[in-house]
């Protein structure tokens, strides 16, 4: 499967050569074609493009819910097969366990490791505190908001420990205000627990607040198109110039 | 009226509370109104007519108290030992014993198949066929097995009694468990879920529970209906006395009878309910 057996550059993340084609009614579809980036540790990446640009098949090849029809993605060094631990996700729609508390959903994945009661209890709190949601432990997922549910796939995502934050347009379904402050919260969690981020959008605004850098995938089947470095000191303000000359790059860079 | 109106809402809760209290009372009263009115029509109508025709009300209540009270002796199924009774109990609890362990066999062999086929693709590509043509078939119709399988007596109709509450409950798991979303399973996998059985356990049957609780809850209430089908045929209790009674003409015993089965079902449906709504209070 693996074109190489050896990952070709350094990196954290390696998404080497990925092609992908499913087979539809209609024929083969080409989604991905030569998908190439790397991925630094620490730092927090962006991937950008147009609907049908295969953001998403990007994504779900990278978490391993779906295999590359060519290529490979490298995690410090050794090639990924299936979803995995070392690989939080965190999904538009949530994904939570509404049977659960909030408590339990972020336990959930600690549950499914040799950990005593006490230290999943303990590392649960540390997660729900570090995501503001401390008091709402014992709420089920329907007493919460949008915003607050996606706070507990976040502290869910992070309570195993994972190498990589995978974030599949996790604000899509919060109102605009909210997901002003979840940036803010996203940049507080991400400096504090130094996790690799790697956040696939449309929202080129969203991609300029968060990103070190943007890789923009564009076309039919996608392939990168451009990577931009995003030079601006956080906390980053909307009404810059600099700002708005990176958003209008990419929008131009995404058409 | 104005002002009482003002005053009321300044007690904010406390008048949500009585109006939903006085809604209450409304509905109370117009249940009881409708309820005098069925008895005082079923009185008059039944009045001139013979018992063994229709009973009246009061004829039904009479019989119920007697049967109530009639002592009876009763040998215990398995135990042996005889016991004074009354025929009621009696009735009662022979239709209990096949009604709970078909109910309980039946009802646990149909979730464990429904989550069997639910998930594995394999197991329902090759059952299904046979699933389809056996399905339709009414529980009833096995009554021929039953028969030179288990006899006329109490593992007959409860081999009756629990395919009836296979089918209801193999259906609803098995919906149940296909209807859990491939996302859900995705998110599991990416926090550590390896094995299929810690996939079952701690997702699939959670995420299914309210389908197979609605299938639990609809096989308490139509075993009843197989419990008095089963019966006809000879088996001891409620339905045997309902059967009994009619061909002796004493439908006022038979329709005291219909009356167990009415208030055992509302009971085990008002304990289930609860049940459930504490299983399921996450369900949104």
């Amino acid at each position: 499967m693996a074109r190489m057996s050896q990952q070709p550059t350094d990196g954290k993340i390696v998404v080497d050569g990925i092609d992908k084609r499913f087979r539809s009614e209609s024929g083969v579809v080409e989604a991905l074609r030569d998908v190439n980036f790397a991925v630094t540790e620490g730092e927090f990446v962006c991937i950008i493009g147009a609907s049908g640009a295969g953001k998403t098949t990007l994504f779900r090849i990278i978490a391993g819910l779906e295999a590359a029809t060519e290529g490979t993605i490298w995690l410090d060094g050794e090639p990924t097969e299936g979803p995995g631990t070392d690989r939080g996700m965190v999904f538009q729609e949530y994904g939570l366990f509404p049977w659960r508390t909030v408590l339990k959903n972020v336990t959930f994945g600690l549950e499914q490791r040799a950990l005593d009661k006490q230290a999943r209890l303990e590392r649960a709190h540390e997660m729900i505190d570090l995501v503001g949601l401390d008091g709402f432990e014992d709420s089920y997922p329907k007493e919460l908001s949008g915003g607050m549910k996606q706070r507990v796939g976040i502290a869910r995502a992070l309570a195993v420990d994972p190498e990589i934050l995978l974030m599949d347009e996790p604000f899509g379904s919060v109102d605009a205000q909210t997901k002003g402050r979840l940036h803010e919260e996203l940049l507080d969690i991400w400096a504090e627990t130094s996790k690799t981020v790697l956040f696939v959008t449309h929202d080129v605004d969203e991609a300029v607040t968060l990103a070190d850098r943007v890789v923009v995938l564009t076309g039919s089947p996608g392939s990168v198109h451009e990577v931009v470095d995003i030079d601006l000191d956080r906390p980053r303000s909307r009404t810059d110039d600099a700002f708005a000359d990176y958003e209008q790059q990419l929008r131009d860079a995404i058409e | 009226m104005s002002i009482d109106t003002t005053t009321e809402s300044e007690s904010g809760l406390f008048a949500d509370e009585e109006l939903l209290e006085s809604g209450r009372r409304q509905r109370l009263l117009r249940g009881t109104i409708g309820t005098a009115v069925f008895l005082v029509i079923w009185q008059v109508s039944a009045t001139p007519v013979p018992t063994y025709l229709l009973p009246t009300p009061l004829e039904v209540a009479q019989a119920f108290v007697v049967e109530l009270t009639a002592p009876t002796t009763f040998i215990l199924p398995l135990l042996g030992t005889e016991v004074t009774l009354t025929r009621m109990i009696v009735g009662l609890i022979n239709s209990l014993y096949h009604y709970i362990p078909g109910l309980f066999v039946g009802g646990a062999a149909g979730i464990a198949f429904g989550i069997a086929l639910g998930w594995s693709q394999l197991l329902d590509d090759a059952i299904t066929p046979v699933q389809r043509v056996l399905r339709p078939i009414p529980p009833l119709a096995w009554i021929a097995f039953a028969i030179v399988w288990l006899g006329v007596n109490h593992q007959g109709a409860a081999f009756i009694v629990g395919i009836g509450a296979f089918w209801i409950n193999f259906y609803n798991a098995y919906a149940g468990v296909k209807s859990v979303p491939e996302s859900t399973k995705e998110v599991a996998a990416s926090l550590g879920v390896e094995s299929d059985l810690t996939m079952i356990r701690k997702v699939i049957v959670p995420k299914a529970s309210p389908e197979i609780m609605t299938g639990i809850r609809t096989s308490i209430g139509q075993s009843w209906m197989i419990v008095v089908a089963a019966e006809l045929f000879g088996a001891p209790g409620v339905g045997f006395q309902i059967i009994n009674a009619a061909q002796n003409l004493a439908l006022d015993v038979s329709v005291a009878y219909m009356f167990v089965i009415s208030i055992v079902f509302l009971i085990s449906d008002g304990i289930f309910q609860r049940v459930e709504s504490r299983v399921l209070v996450w369900r949104e």
